[in-house]
């Protein structure tokens, strides 16, 4: 792990984010790289695949992986993640930069000579644009903003190739959250054209590919970049996203060829990947890996039955999180956990104490009485909820088993389904009762990213519209301390406090799973989050 | 006023109230006799029509488990205790399949009766009055008619959201068309009917000759409609759930059970037979107790009464 060694001063997060990463390559170890001495080879199409139709396209206002997929290799960020290198957090427009000593002000000097996809010149403005766009209290920017806006006091362009970005503490994961594939840059004259960047014509970035085709429910085409800043990338002349709904028909893609990589969600399972090892044999490299997303179920906090907290906690002390693991991940996940350790290092509440507490204990039975209790006390001849999941991966298998495993306490759930993206927008909205599963990705392996992206009363996926003063606290306490042992010890404070009480989003588990990439597909490696590196600049097809 | 529609039993021509009229003389036994020595086909159809009515009506005492409870282990092939395996979430796949035999029949049953019933409606209605509001009309049963069923379907289930109301609704939907062709020609020959003609000279309002008069007498293909379309509803009720666009995803529905089943073929093959096997027998039934019911109520492949 490598920063630029002014900011990495006295930066511990780093040090633990290595340990972690650390993890997480040997976790990937089957993963491919290509050999050292191998020439690139330019040209060919690398056909990818979205699990669901991104809908509206603005990365800013817009918090689904479809989304952030299908615009991944058009925009640049300030920072990003070292493509040959993900571990690393290199500048990306931004050349360098520094920080003050006290930490509370970075100035980003940006590269020279970089032109938008319709040819205008990129400059600072374009930054303070955008950073004005996600900071913007009035605009909703789930990811991005949710990360930014705790921490960022003000943007100043000081000459059209320098950005000074001023906090209102030194906050441990700002380089994190800058370098973040939600935090990518965009034009200021295509945002004052279009107003938003939800329509593909809006889509003009820096990046090394071109937004060139988006059919929708069917493919989206990226074009390779002629005039891109890095002389010589991308070797691609350009990626292909299918987008194929639903289980059955993305392995199929997989077992006949059609996709060079999965790399995404959901992730295969087990038996998937051996259907698929099968299926193609020596053609691909099969590799287990933990997908830095947790495994949610949401409830409403102002809508009964669950705006009464005895109902959450009922919910709480039901789930059976290893029964929902074996059967719905087929065993590839860590039940109850608030964190995994196997990416959060020792952040993450021990695993032993976790397994200890109401509600993640075995047998389950003490627990199941108790919550039947609590749902007698008010409901005392049960209660109907409408469950709302959306049709991707197996949501509704997994869905099936949360409701069989409530209806055991008298909470009687029925199903109805909704499209990928129409799911997120209505339960942006707050429109739903009950969500029985919903996995949310971290943006970043910061621990604080939980709690600002799911917990606190601003976050960008709070959408039961949960509010705890004593979460809100703690994370903001959690985003200023510097010192690890303390930051440490809050994080573990924040754990204990959402498995003992009734949270709107209840922890199932952390999710893992199967990926595959195709041995034609050179220089690609996997990064810590979903997210990052997906530009493909620097991968390439052998023949 | 004397009513004339004492005539309607005089000339109701054909049909199972006569044939059954006739036979309950000589009693319930003798007439199931006959029906098996002359329709031995049709008789095995009532066979299994009957013992999927029986399982769809005792379905909580049949099935051993609750058809949601997810409480046993994934993929558990055949045996004494799950006698048709369990499923992916540990679900125990005779109590599904019983309980889908209910849910079958109530879609199958509920959705032809509407549909059956407002198109015959509907072509008795266009029929009598004729002119001008039956061409139109026509045109619309063509422009309907002219879309295929399944694709139909699935626009409606698109727009209206998964529910088996729903599903009950967009099939009704579809059986409306048919109903109302066949029903409007046999309508069409009962209104030049001597008896029509006498019950309008006796000053019977519109009404009450299309509803005591016309209606009664198509008695015979209403029934024949409803028995054939109720498999043919049955199949598409369980290719739209197969599709993921039936009756919500946790209902026992034979259709979404498939799908679940194709997802674990090499592992779980029993997950995809064993709900086939139930759509199969039950369709076969139906088509050949329908066929029966044609064949008896039809003049022309009638053999007499034994």
């Amino acid at each position: 792990m490598t920063l630029a060694p002014e900011a990495a001063k006295g930066d511990d997060f780093m040090r633990r984010l290595a340990l972690a990463i650390a993890i997480l390559a040997t976790l990937a170890l089957a993963a491919p790289s290509a050999p050292a001495q191998e020439t690139p080879r330019p040209g060919g199409i690398l056909n990818w695949y979205v699990y669901g139709d991104p809908g509206r396209l603005d990365i800013h206002l817009e918090s689904p992986l479809s989304v952030q997929q299908a615009l991944a290799g058009i925009y640049s960020g300030l920072l990003h993640r070292d493509p040959a290198d993900p571990d690393k957090i290199v500048g990306d427009l931004a050349e360098r930069w520094t920080a003050s000593p006290d930490g509370k002000v970075y100035t980003f000097h940006l590269r020279k000579g970089v032109k938008w996809h319709d040819g205008q010149p990129f400059t600072s403005a374009d930054v303070k644009a955008t950073l004005n766009r996600v900071l913007n209290p009035d605009s909703k920017s789930p990811r991005c903003g949710s990360m930014l806006k705790p921490i960022v006091a003000g943007v100043e362009a000081v000459d059209p190739h320098t950005i000074q970005i001023a906090l209102k503490f030194p906050a441990a994961p700002f380089l994190e959250y800058v370098a973040s594939a939600w935090c990518v840059i965009a034009a200021k004259h295509v945002l004052d054209k279009h107003g938003d960047l939800s329509k593909p014509e809006a889509q003009i970035g820096t990046g090394p590919f071109k937004f060139k085709r988006y059919e929708r429910g069917n493919v989206i085409e990226w074009e390779k970049n002629k005039d891109y800043f890095r002389p010589g990338l991308p070797y691609l002349d350009g990626v292909k996203q299918f987008v194929l709904v639903g289980f059955p028909t993305q392995l199929a893609a997989a077992k006949a060829g059609r996709i060079h990589l999965w790399d995404t969600w959901p992730p295969m399972k087990r038996t998937d990947a051996d259907e698929l090892k099968r299926a193609r044999g020596d053609e691909v490299h099969v590799y287990q890996v933990a997908q830095n997303t947790i495994f949610l179920a949401y409830m409403h906090t102002q809508k009964p039955p669950f705006n009464n907290p005895d109902m959450r906690r009922a919910v709480h002390l039901a789930l059976d999180r290893q029964e929902l693991v074996a059967k719905a991940l087929e065993g590839a996940g860590v039940p109850c956990a608030v964190f995994d350790p196997k990416l959060s290092g020792d952040f993450a509440l021990p695993l032993a104490e976790v397994q200890k507490m109401p509600g993640c204990r075995q047998p389950k039975d003490q627990d199941i009485a108790e919550a039947k209790k609590l749902v007698e006390k008010h409901y005392p001849n049960g209660v109907d909820v409408e469950a709302a999941v959306r049709s991707v991966g197996n949501y509704v298998d997994r869905a099936q088993l949360v409701l069989s495993q409530l209806r055991k306490i008298g909470i009687r759930g029925t199903i109805k389904t909704y499209e990928s993206a129409a799911g997120f927008a209505v339960f942006g909205k707050g429109d739903f009762v009950f969500l029985p599963t919903q996995d949310r990705a971290m943006v970043t392996v910061d621990p604080g990213d939980l709690f600002s992206l799911i917990y606190t009363t601003n976050a960008g996926s709070n959408w039961g519209k949960w509010s705890d003063p004593k979460v809100d606290e703690l994370t903001e306490r959690g985003l200023k301390e510097t010192n690890r042992e303390k930051r440490k010890q809050i994080y573990w404070e924040l754990q204990r406090h959402l498995l003992s009480g009734a949270p709107s989003a209840v922890p199932v588990a952390w999710v893992e799973g199967f990926h595959f990439v195709d041995k034609r597909l050179r220089g690609y490696k996997w990064a810590p989050t979903v997210y990052d590196n997906n530009t493909f600049m620097k991968v390439w097809l052998q023949p | 006023m004397p009513d004339v529609a004492d005539r309607v039993d005089v000339a109701l021509p054909v049909g199972p109230a006569g044939a059954a009229g006739l036979e309950h003389e000589r009693g319930v036994v003798r007439w199931v006799g006959w029906f098996a020595t002359r329709h031995p086909l049709g008789f095995v159809g009532a066979l299994l029509v009957l013992a999927v009515a029986l399982t769809a009506i005792f379905a909580p005492a049949l099935a051993p488990h609750g058809p949601k409870d997810a409480a046993f282990a994934t993929y558990v092939a055949p045996n004494a205790e799950f006698p048709m395996g369990t499923d992916h979430l540990g679900r125990d796949m005779l109590s599904r399949v019983v309980w889908g035999a209910r849910l079958s029949l109530y879609v199958g049953l509920t959705s032809v009766l509407f549909g059956v019933t407002i198109g015959a409606l509907w072509g008795a209605v266009t029929a009598y009055f004729g002119g001008a509001a039956d061409s139109v009309s026509q045109r619309v049963v063509d422009s309907l008619m002219a879309l295929p069923p399944i694709i139909l379907a699935l626009a409606l289930m698109a727009a209206l959201g998964q529910s088996v109301t729903n599903v009950i609704v967009a099939l009704a939907l579809l059986l409306v068309p048919t109903a109302a062709r066949t029903i409007r020609s046999v309508a069409l020959s009962i209104k030049e009917m001597p008896y029509i003609e006498a019950a309008r000279a006796a000053g019977a309002a519109e009404w009450r000759v299309i509803f005591l008069h016309v209606m009664p007498n198509t008695l015979a293909t209403y029934i024949v409609l409803v028995t054939v379309n109720i498999a043919y509803a049955i199949v598409v009720e369980a290719a739209l759930s197969f599709l993921g666009l039936g009756a919500p995803p946790d209902e026992p529905s034979w259709g979404s059970m498939l799908t679940a089943g194709t997802q674990a073929l090499e592992t779980a093959p029993w997950m995809i037979f064993f709900p086939g096997l139930a759509i199969s027998l039950t369709v076969f039934g139906l088509n050949l107790l329908g066929d029966a019911i044609r064949d008896i109520t039809d003049p022309r492949l009638r053999g007499g009464l034994g």
